[in-house]
């Protein structure tokens, strides 16, 4: 901060200018860290919704994309989208303004610390309500889904997020930041579960096909800033005619990142070093950034999820000594853990 | 097309934002011997008026070229104060320091006044800017898009920061009730503040840092004090959550703005 004196008439720099003292500040707890990053994805996410041709119905419009995700879906889940996508062409402008904003609050929410758990568990509500209204259960019924076009739906992803970096300690001494609230095998096995998923997702007769990875990935150029469509177009001709060899390579990186959380450590953070590459790889060649830049996203889909997720998973080691770091309000301070 | 109802909205927010700071700066008595007015405070007010002038075509106020003259000196300002600030404090300054938010704004106000393409990026008036900027939602009004997303994720970053550190017991949410004593410790010669005295001239840091009076930064709204009644509002207008929700508010209507853009 600068001020400026005002002495007599005369207008004047208070202080000496580029001494502020910077206090020392305790390290910002694992999981706070998280779950500041998850509020700034809600937060982005808010604002790419009040983009305006989210405000338009219609089949080009934003009802038209929500009746779209009941295609191929079981009527028990198909009909409530299509009610869900009716409601929203009536009402599109308020409905879509609301969802906006909620998303934007919850995104705050999570970051203001007495707020912070009752931000996560909307989190969840919503999240849940997305994933079926929104993104018809990210097609894993309907044979659409595939870990490079954000299988199992991006959305479910903030909600597992939500329950893995909830503000509470099931283990004091958990050896991941994801198993503080859950437990160390719980949240082991959502892991497996979401990752050998994914791993099947890719290896489904659809994204196996010669030309079904090359087609995903040229489906997402349009509208892209040019460097990023050179790069696609580069990744899209490595993967022509070779969609069987690059779902087999992406389901065995896809297994071995399942399995890497129950071995050892060391083993451990390669696998989850490979779950972020692998991930930063989709966001980038696959999902074009979300489409964000294309104009065209209503969140940043699933790449930055799962790595933010890899992290979740990141191997601590606890440090009994150390101070707790500031709580959050309601939360009982534990052992604080630092990065192993 | 985002409704012209919801950017007037925020338009509103930036004018209120407009007026705190305004008010703040009325309130630090600039033209009494002593008084402490802040740069942050000049900021807020001069990008609250201009961010409202782009949402909503009737708070236009200046051309888009001369919004960026304004906030190119404020971007250079900043920076130097960076700079600065950097060399005492190192990295950890721009993460917890006051001035690097505000250089961010800066340079995206900066980056958003020069970079659309519309009528008004050709020297147009802010009104033909915002009129630009609702037809071009989503249909890359902007020159270099990807700038303006990089931009727009490093004001979310520093906004979710800021709620953060906002929220903790750093700062102590009791800021603003506190705040209505503590001018009661502030002397009254030239704006220093006795002993034991906190700066809470920003709460970018004001608070969190809790700056120990006399070290030659603080001072704070210190002219506030030397008995005058300051009173609850005062209080609140000085406190950390006041200038903090500020720049939150700011932070993220800017966001909204560059993504619109994009």
């Amino acid at each position: 901060m600068t001020n400026v004196a005002v002495a007599g008439n005369r207008t004047a720099w208070r202080g000496r200018l580029g001494t502020e003292p910077v206090a020392a500040r305790p390290p910002l707890d694992a999981r706070r860290a998280l779950q500041l990053l998850l509020a700034a994805i809600w937060l982005l996410d808010g604002v790419l919704q009040y983009q305006g041709f989210l405000f338009t119905n219609g089949a080009n419009g934003f009802s038209g994309m929500l009746a779209g995700t009941a295609a191929g879906n079981p009527a028990i889940i198909a009909k409530p989208i299509t009610w869900d996508a009716n409601l929203v062409d009536h009402h599109i402008v308020l409905l879509n303004a609301i969802f906006a904003t909620i998303q934007l609050l919850l995104g705050l929410g999570i970051a203001f610390r007495p707020t912070v758990r009752v931000a996560l568990a909307a989190s969840v509500l919503w999240a849940l309500g997305v994933w079926w209204f929104g993104e018809g259960l990210g097609g894993i019924l309907n044979g659409g889904a595939s870990p490079l076009n954000g299988a199992p739906g991006a959305v479910i992803l903030y909600a597992l997020l939500a329950v893995l970096l909830w503000p509470a300690d099931r283990e004091a001494t958990a050896p991941f930041v994801a198993a503080r609230a859950v437990g160390a095998h719980v949240a082991r096995a959502l892991w497996a579960v979401l990752w050998l998923s994914l791993a099947y997702f890719a290896l489904t007769p659809d994204n196996r096909a010669p030309q079904g990875v090359n087609g995903m990935i040229a489906g997402m150029e349009s509208g892209e800033p040019v460097w990023l469509q050179d790069l696609m177009k580069g990744a899209a001709s490595l993967t022509a005619n070779q969609g069987l060899a690059t779902s087999v390579v992406l389901g065995i990186a896809l297994v071995l990142i399942a399995v890497g959380v129950y071995l050892p450590a060391a083993i451990a953070k390669a696998t989850l070093v490979l779950a972020i590459v692998v991930a930063a790889l989709i966001w980038v060649f696959a999902q074009a950034l979300g489409g964000i830049l294309a104009g065209g996203a209503t969140d940043v889909n699933s790449g930055p999820l799962l790595a933010l997720l890899a992290l979740a998973y990141w191997p601590l080691r606890s440090i009994a000594t150390a101070p707790p770091t500031v709580p959050v309000v309601g939360e009982e301070p534990v052992a604080s853990e630092q990065e192993a | 097309m985002t409704p012209s109802w919801i950017l007037d909205i925020f338009a509103a927010i930036m004018l209120v934002v407009a007026a705190v700071s305004a008010a703040r700066l009325v309130a630090a008595r600039p033209w009494q011997r002593g008084s402490v007015i802040t740069d942050t405070d000049v900021s807020h007010l001069l990008m609250g008026i201009a961010m409202a002038g782009m949402l909503a075509p009737s708070l236009a106020t200046l051309p888009n070229n001369s919004w960026a003259v304004v906030f190119g000196v404020l971007a250079v300002w900043f920076g130097y104060r960076v700079v600065r600030d950097y060399q005492a404090n190192g990295p950890r300054a721009l993460a917890v320091g006051h001035c690097a938010p505000h250089l961010l704004h800066s340079a995206a106000m900066v980056y958003m006044f020069l970079a659309i393409t519309s009528p008004a990026a050709s020297g147009g008036s802010g009104m033909n800017g915002m009129a630009g900027m609702g037809g071009m939602s989503g249909m890359g009004a902007l020159h270099v898009p990807t700038l303006g997303f990089v931009f727009a994720l490093i004001l979310i970053g520093y906004t979710i920061w800021d709620l953060d550190q906002l929220s903790s017991l750093r700062y102590g949410l009791a800021a603003a009730v506190a705040g209505a004593a503590a001018p009661a410790l502030v002397s009254a010669s030239a704006g220093t503040v006795d002993t034991g005295a906190v700066s809470r001239s920003d709460a970018g840091g004001g608070a969190a840092d809790a700056t120990p009076a006399g070290s030659g930064e603080a001072g704070g709204r210190g002219s506030w004090g030397g008995g005058r009644s300051g009173g609850m509002a005062i209080a609140i207008l000085d406190s950390p959550g006041t200038v903090v929700g500020c720049r939150i508010a700011m932070g993220v209507t800017m966001a909204l703005m560059l993504v619109l853009l994009l």
